[in-house]
């Protein structure tokens, strides 16, 4: 008896097995799979500006007016859903829109769906991250006809069609809470959504443009990066766009980008010892930056001396790195201290857990190395929601001094995206107050053309030269694994969003 | 029975209700979403909307006043991450994690049982195989297990896929890693208890009178050795129930266990709570379900 239920269960077992499936199916054709390193918990059009969202609906599902093009050799500012814009006399913006392009539920798009859009976005009754790009301004948009819009900015804005290459548009009908159906007027539309399995984009029939050769993509969510990789080897996916450096083993798969996140230490410029010049230049001769590279971080790995990318209009190529000298970093400490600084006051190196690979050894080096120069640095990690309490205003009272390692990005094209926040005495996350850099900030922030980027290279020069405002260390690359069936190259724009529309096939 | 389980009943619903609180509390004491769920560029404004929105600005007492009416009413709130009915997002998961342990238990429990036993009756190389093998099952790493196992049966041999849903195959490795550490761990308690068993003095009447081997093995020694081994069993499947966090994570496992941690750290309070009332409810039916089990086995717990 025991036997013969044995057997049958056995039969069973194989009965299923055979004719449940035989291997899991392997991307073919013109459809692909894509598996991304996060969850994608909402697929809502006004926070596809969040690198996991977007990567799935940013210009797949949900456009954009205008559309900055980030490359590693520079970028810039192209039309998508508006065809060409100009500034009024007055200094609004007037956006003359596409004709003929129709919403994935079959409406039209016109100005009034742009109006809803972006009022929607700004809306108080959900928490978008638009606004983040419109603070300290307020900006209308008028319907002026069908296909016609002003945005009228106060102060003016000289950057506003580049913010609005941040704005997706959607349709007029949508309700003013988060969405979990998007409907754009992408080339693809979302066709299916099994949270915490899969999402599939479709393309769409007559949409306007080129049509994309990839018919359907299928995005899947793996959180080890081992295993990101081992999906594309083997065929389960054709694109991972966050693979790990110790992964990136195969060069006919694997590449390198320059990452938009940029890391440094925030210094507290009100606070003894870090408060002397000396003392913050010190710092930055202190720590061997070309040692980290090709050992603990990438190689490709960029050392910075601003905030945002070298690709940045804005970027100034006369910064120099400062030269590793701890010899001299040792003396400008015994100046201070000769003064009265208190340069032996313990100061405190505040990092984040997990935030990029081995962010843990990099610290340990930098302490190692600030202790050899005559730092007294004590060095502590934290969760992200600790170490965004030190990060953003209002910071903890009476902490004594401390450097906070932390990681920015800016890939939207514009140094006005980093250094309002960074370096303004008002800024959220400045840990300083110099009212020539506020000036300088304002004036480039107004400015317009050469003039702008101008200002925004004399504004790195100050800061970095004269101020010593913080320290700068590196611009990161990623890594992502392409099956080679696929023609596609990952860029800076890679970070932020995955357009289908840009991948072929060999 | 019926005495027994209102009995076990009230005390759950007591030790549930105090588990409300005191999750709602501390997970307060952690801070507010608000700097986790906008980006560290967002404004003041921003921020300040944001928390006016989700009621984060109404003292603790009055934010757990309305929790508790609105969980009078069976609603747990919205996740503040999905947007959706935090109730739902957890289910969802939960689906997952409970079909991954009772696959996994059933397959333990019944393989574990076997081996242990005859461990402990044949003695010599066999046993001494199994106690091995055991031993290591208990101590292996499961993440290391599992990235091992995706080298060799996915990339190298290409017998399976590397993680994910969607067939029977999919389910293999997953299983198949978690079994490990259960079915080291019971076999060597059956193993320890049917030895206990196997000396004892019914046995070795059983024996005497002629009994064949099966009978005193299975019917005889391991209904009294039983015991112990389903206490276990009901250890193992509790953790496993709370999710199996790196499983899920390693083969993309959409599971209750990471979903719990990532709302922990996103301070995602509705799936938070939801979570540990969704597991706490299966972890009490379990107990429920164990204790039916020791009434059956053993008649002095029914009397």
């Amino acid at each position: 008896m025991g036997k013969r239920i044995l057997a049958w269960g056995a039969a069973a077992i194989l009965a299923g097995l055979s004719t449940t499936a035989a291997m899991p199916a392997r991307a073919a054709g013109t459809d692909i799979r894509i598996v991304l390193p996060e969850d994608v918990d909402l697929l809502e059009p006004c926070m596809a500006t969040r690198s996991n969202i977007g990567r799935v609906i940013f210009q797949n599902v949900n456009e954009t007016l205008t559309e900055y093009q980030a490359r590693d050799d520079g970028g810039d500012l192209q039309p998508r859903l508006a065809e060409t814009w100009e500034q009024q006399p007055d200094g609004s913006w007037r956006f003359h829109l596409r004709q003929g392009v129709t919403f994935s539920d079959g409406s039209a798009f016109d100005a009034g769906d742009v109006k809803h859009s972006f009022d929607r976005a700004m809306s108080d009754q959900i928490s978008c991250e638009t606004p983040r790009y419109f603070g300290g301004m307020t900006v209308e948009a008028v319907v002026v006809d069908d296909h016609t819009i002003d945005f009228r900015a106060d102060p003016a804005q000289p950057i506003l069609p580049l913010l609005l290459s941040m704005v997706t548009i959607v349709p007029a009908e949508t309700p003013v809470e988060f969405v979990r159906d998007p409907v754009g007027t992408g080339p693809y539309a979302v066709s299916e959504w099994t949270p915490g399995q899969r999402i599939v984009l479709t393309r769409r029939e007559g949409c306007w443009g080129a049509e994309p050769q990839v018919t359907s993509a299928t995005y899947v969510v793996r959180p080890d990066p081992a295993v990101r990789a081992a999906m594309v080897q083997t065929g389960e996916a054709d694109l991972a766009p966050s693979i790990s450096l110790i992964d990136a083993t195969n060069p006919a798969t694997d590449f390198p980008y320059l990452d938009p996140e940029t890391v440094y230490l925030r210094l507290m410029h009100d606070v003894a010892p870090i408060n002397d010049v000396r003392v913050r230049k010190a710092l930055n001769m202190a720590i061997d930056r070309e040692a980290f590279i090709g050992t603990l971080l990438p190689e490709g790995a960029q050392l910075a001396v601003a905030l945002f990318p070298p690709t940045t209009a804005g970027s100034n190529p006369a910064v120099q790195v400062p030269a590793y000298d701890p010899e001299g970093a040792r003396q400008l400490l015994a100046e201070a201290k000769a003064d009265g600084v208190p340069v032996d006051t313990e100061i405190r190196l505040i990092a984040r857990t997990a935030q990029y690979p081995n962010v843990t050894e990099v610290m340990e080096a930098m302490q190692q190395m600030l202790t050899e120069a005559g730092f007294n640095v004590k060095l502590q990690f934290y969760e992200v929601a600790e170490h965004e309490s030190f990060y953003t205003k209002p910071y903890p009272k009476d902490q004594g001094p401390y450097m906070l390692a932390a990681m920015h990005d800016n890939s939207r094209g514009d140094p006005a995206f980093t250094m309002y926040f960074k370096y303004d005495s008002e800024g959220l996350q400045s840990g300083m107050a110099d009212p020539k850099a506020n000036d300088l900030i304002a004036r480039a922030s107004a400015a317009t053309g050469d003039e702008r980027v101008r200002l925004w290279q004399e504004l790195v020069a100050y800061l970095h030269d004269e101020v010593v405002a913080d320290v700068l260390l590196f611009h990161m690359v990623g890594y992502a694994r392409v099956a080679e069936r696929l023609d596609f190259r990952p860029s800076i724009a890679t970070n932020g969003q995955l357009q289908l529309s840009q991948i072929g096939f060999h | 029975m019926l005495t027994f389980l209102r009995k076990r009943a009230v005390g759950s619903l007591i030790s549930l209700i105090g588990l409300v609180v005191l999750v709602f509390f501390l997970s307060r004491l952690t801070g507010d979403p608000t700097a986790l769920f906008l980006p560290v560029d967002a404004t003041v404004e921003m921020r300040e909307q944001f928390r006016a929105l989700h009621g984060l600005n109404d003292p603790l007492l009055v934010q757990f006043g309305h929790y508790v009416r609105d969980l009078l009413h069976l609603d747990f709130g919205d996740s503040l991450r999905k947007a959706r009915p935090a109730i739902e997002v957890v289910t969802e998961a939960f689906a997952w994690t409970l079909q991954l342990a009772l696959i996994t238990m059933s397959i333990v429990t019944i393989l574990a049982i076997i081996i242990g036993a005859l461990a402990a009756w044949r003695g010599g190389l066999f046993d001494r195989v199994a106690s091995i093998l055991s031993l290591i099952g208990a101590s292996a790493p499961d993440f290391w297990v599992a990235i091992v196992g995706i080298v060799i049966f996915s990339v190298s041999l290409g017998w399976l896929p590397t993680s994910g849903t969607g067939t029977v195959w999919h389910w293999i490795l997953p299983v198949a890693v978690l079994f490990i550490r259960p079915f080291g761990l019971i076999v060597q308690v059956v193993r320890g208890a049917m030895m206990t068993a196997l000396s004892s003095a019914y046995v070795k009447t059983a024996r005497a009178k002629g009994v064949r081997a099966r009978p005193i093995i299975f019917v005889h020694a391991l209904r009294n050795a039983m015991l112990p081994v389903i206490t276990v069993i009901g250890d193992q499947a509790a953790a496993l129930l709370n999710g199996a966090v790196v499983i899920e994570t390693i083969f993309g496992f959409p599971g209750v266990g990471k979903l719990m941690i990532d709302s922990i750290l996103q301070r995602d309070f509705n799936v938070v709570m939801a979570a540990i009332m969704v597991t706490a409810l299966a972890i009490f039916l379990m107990n429920v379900l164990i204790d039916i089990a020791y009434a059956l086995l053993d008649p002095r717990i029914r009397h």
